[in-house]
């Protein structure tokens, strides 16, 4: 497990990458919370860690500014494609267990509850946790347990576990895996991946929860790990301390392109549809994911992929990562609704009919943006799961 | 009059709601950091940030600072490297950012933008309908501020000229609060007094440029080439002959020196030759003219002693070298040295080779701060302009980073008398007045500051900019 880090080391870290900043500005032609005012984007924000740090600032100013990040880390590509290569993201998540852990400040009042309900029931929402499998019933699903062995474990992920639209994703992965006879199975006792928990500060939380699903892993003799949520595979891939001989972690889109690819999940349907895709921040730039998707996607019989402008590395977020799914920003910062608005519009410039995503926090986000725009009747959100099925 | 900074917000929120006026000290401090190597003190902040969005708007704040004394300092996008946007006198840093329109009329042939446009946003628009902007300036840039400072970098000058050639109209308020329209509607510029050429350049001292309008250029076809040499000063000698064989311009054309090539090829894994690099950009109306005034580039070089010379076809090779170019700036901190202030300078083309060769050694056998740094020497080649960026460590104190910016802006300062520059990329205000002073005399500084009385008689706009204040 990871050391306990002392507030000397963060403050250490933070002045040490944030002193070296250019000043360019650059980071914030590609944020999507910068608009309009430069005190909005990666600079605005890096400037007031530094100097809070300098002049011992600490405000509700400085908090909301650092909590208002997606994290999507686009700043990041650009920082290290032109200018000076500082850790962005980084800064952010550190500053974030600053205000939270050392300064009583963190996290914004309404996460408050969120990280409580993850303590305490191990999701978000606060849905008791022998809800959590509800979504499976009557699909015949297996549990992961000691006296169970399975080839891969199913990591379905709190929002698919929970919210009634994601859980779309859990039964559509499900039957999928299924149609290609393997051997999987869920855990009854899975709790939060911690992700957004760490995301918001909260290094404690996340250790604990971390700690909960290993222990659960190893009971059930895991060593093959697939999900649809890409902040848990992050997580898994980056966070999670499995050391040399963990688990192999996959998003489905690596497992379902290796099934089709050995003739074990076969797509015979024809969709005649144009779609385009929205890589997820955690998929894509955290992960570097970009490929998988895209070549399952056309390996549906007679679907079109149109990108968008803005793709892969470029792709711009939907607006929830980061925490804020629980949280919308002072009236003076970008609301989350505006981001994800700005995302559907430019899905809808391409003239596809189906928005495709990898996640379901995007799918959740870009659903209500389309309904938000009164779009429903030009363009459905989708996960490339629900696609996949039509095609079985 | 000394207002307190609430009184000053009272104000602003009446004129453009609440939500447009912070006080807090980290939107402040937003608006008042700068690329200087030090920090900026508590001192240097504005009072109050106010964010109008129209003309209107900014009329009633400059009447209103205006009738009380209130210094007003415009931010664009803050990208200046002159520091014309650092708060000199506190009072208002007035934001142009959400002054965001943006109109592209290809029936007239022109484009139209609030002056808070970001350079990347006007060249997707544009690029969408095939045009192109054409002002070289980073896509973080404000039109509003690039067009003030009458700026541009690359050879894209020397081709497609500066904004004054390019811009048609503008509307301006006034330090007194008066909105103006200067220029045309047609695409025919104004013969004779045309006002708007005295507000492009004159760096926001004299009004808040708030509308740009500004000719269509459809984008051209270009190929890219590169070529290496033994050293930088090579290259300014094949650049004096590009001019000289009468050589289709390219619209870039960018050097990196031999020691920042060095680290660049290293953190790219390039097996590229030693010394220094060319990288230009031809064009053309057809791909097979622009690849024809590429091939003609790539010739010279050969003739001139490059090492190597060639057509960047493969995408991935086109994207290192240019990365290598834009990366120039970060070298010093991939050693360990992240301090690091920039100069320009812009010899006069005959003794370009000179120029380049003084400045690549530079730092040595110095006995001033300057010769504890280390510097990198690139810039964009043919259109004169050559940075050197002097890197030092960052836990150097403040006094110690103040008394080497001031050595480093010396220098500038001599190498352009010495060698004939002018400001070419970044304009005068406010750090380099000693320089204006000594090489256009007492006389026309004498006039620059009679202008700024006649139309700013209370000295509210961009106040300490024209003296010289950093």
């Amino acid at each position: 497990m990871e050391a306990l880090r002392t507030e000397e080391s963060i403050m250490e870290f933070l002045n040490n990458a944030l002193i070296s900043c250019e000043k360019c500005h650059l980071c914030n032609t590609v944020c999507p919370v910068c608009d309009p005012r430069v005190s909005q984007g990666p600079y605005g924000i890096n400037r007031s860690i530094y100097y809070g740090l300098k002049w011992n600032q600490f405000t509700e100013k400085l908090r909301d500014l650092v909590y208002s990040c997606t994290t999507c880390g686009k700043c990041v590509v650009k920082c290290k494609g032109v200018s000076r290569a500082l850790p962005l993201v980084e800064i952010i998540e550190n500053a974030r267990e600053l205000l939270l852990v050392e300064k009583m400040l963190g996290p914004m009042p309404e996460q408050r509850n969120v990280l409580k309900n993850m303590h305490v029931r191990g999701n978000p929402w606060g849905n008791a946790p022998h809800e959590r499998t509800d979504w499976a019933k009557g699909l015949d699903i297996s549990s992961a347990a000691s006296d169970t062995h399975v080839d891969v474990l199913y990591f379905v992920g709190c929002a698919s576990s929970y919210d009634p639209q994601a859980q779309k994703i859990a039964k559509n992965l499900s039957n999928i895996l299924k149609q290609a006879g393997v051997n999987f199975g869920i855990l009854e006792k899975e709790v939060c991946s911690g992700h957004e928990a760490r995301r918001m500060g909260e290094t404690g939380l996340f250790q604990f929860l971390s700690e909960a699903n290993m222990a659960l892993f190893e009971q059930a003799g895991i060593n093959h790990i697939v999900t649809g949520d890409p902040h848990s595979f992050y997580s898994f891939c980056n966070e999670y301390p499995f050391g040399n001989n963990g688990p192999k972690v996959q998003h489905y889109a690596h497992f379902l392109n290796e099934l089709i690819d050995k003739g074990q999940l076969k797509l015979v349907s024809n969709v005649s549809k144009k779609v385009t895709y929205h890589d997820p921040c955690y998929l894509g730039r955290r992960s570097d994911v970009y490929d998988e998707p895209r070549k399952l996607i056309k390996t549906i019989p007679g679907v079109e992929l149109v990108e968008m402008d803005k793709c892969r590395e470029d792709s711009d977020c939907c607006g929830m990562g980061g925490g804020r799914m629980w949280m919308e920003p002072p009236e003076t910062l970008v609301s989350s609704q505006a981001i994800a608005n700005n995302r559907v519009r430019q899905a809808l410039d391409t003239g596809a009919e189906i928005l495709l995503t990898a996640c379901p926090f995007c799918n959740i986000t870009l659903n209500d943006a389309v309904k938000t725009l009164q779009k429903e009747d030009v363009i459905q959100v989708m996960d490339i799961t629900e696609l996949i099925v039509s095609a079985l | 009059m000394n207002l307190n900074p609430e009184e000053i917000a009272h104000v602003l929120r009446k004129i453009v709601g609440d939500e447009y006026v912070f006080t807090d000290v980290f939107e402040r401090i937003a608006y008042a950091d700068t690329s200087l190597p030090y920090d900026v003190e508590e001192t240097d902040l504005p009072d109050v940030v106010v964010h109008p969005s129209d003309a209107r708007e900014i009329s009633e704040i400059l009447k209103y600072a205006n009738a009380n004394g209130i210094a007003v300092t415009t931010y664009g996008s803050g990208t200046s490297l002159i520091f014309g946007t650092k708060p000199k006198h506190r009072g208002i840093s007035l934001s142009t950012e959400r002054l965001k329109y943006f109109d592209i009329r290809e029936d007239h042939q022109w484009f139209e933008c609030g002056a808070g446009v970001k350079a990347g946003y006007a060249i997707d628009a544009l690029g969408k309908l095939g045009y192109f902007l054409p002002i070289q300036t980073q896509a973080g840039s404000s039109i509003g501020g690039a067009v003030s400072v009458n700026t541009i970098g690359h050879l894209t000058d020397n081709v497609f000229g500066r904004p004054v050639n390019n811009v048609l109209a503008l509307e301006v308020v006034l330090p007194t609060g008066e909105i103006i329209e200067t220029g045309s509607e047609c695409l025919r510029r104004s013969a004779g007094w045309d006002l708007a050429r005295i507000f492009i350049g004159s760096e926001g001292v004299l009004g808040i440029i708030t509308k740009v309008r500004m000719v269509l250029h459809p984008t051209p076809e270009t190929v890219d080439a590169v070529g290496f040499f033994k050293s930088t000063e090579e290259i300014g000698r094949v650049i004096g002959l590009m001019y000289e064989k009468k050589l289709p311009l390219p619209m870039d054309g960018e050097f990196v020196g031999e020691k920042a090539c060095k680290v660049g090829y290293e953190a790219y894994g390039l097996d590229f030759p030693e010394g220094a690099l060319a990288v230009t950009r031809s064009m053309g109306w057809t791909k097979e003219e622009a690849l024809r005034n590429a091939n003609l580039l790539v010739d010279l070089f050969k003739s001139a002693g490059a090492t190597d010379a060639f057509i960047l076809e493969d995408e991935t090779v086109r994207k290192q070298v240019w990365g290598v170019r834009e990366n120039a700036m970060r070298w010093g901190q991939e050693k360990g040295l992240k301090g690091y202030l920039a100069i320009e300078v812009n010899p006069v083309l005959p003794r370009l080779p000179e120029a380049m060769k003084e400045l690549v050694h530079i730092t040595e056998g110095r006995k001033d701060l300057i010769g504890e740094t280390s510097n990198y020497v690139y810039g964009h080649v043919g259109s004169d302009s050559l940075h050197c960026l002097f890197a030092f460590p960052y836990d150097w104190s403040t006094e110690k980073m103040k008394q080497v910016v001031d050595e480093i802006w010396n220098l500038e300062k001599d190498l352009q008398l010495k060698y004939g520059g002018v400001g070419g990329d970044w304009g005068w205000l406010p750090h380099r007045v000693p320089f204006y002073r000594e090489k256009y005399g007492e006389v026309s500084y004498g006039i620059i500051k009679k202008m700024k009385q006649l139309f700013d008689p209370n000295n509210i706009l961009n106040r300490g900019n024209v003296e010289g204040e950093v």
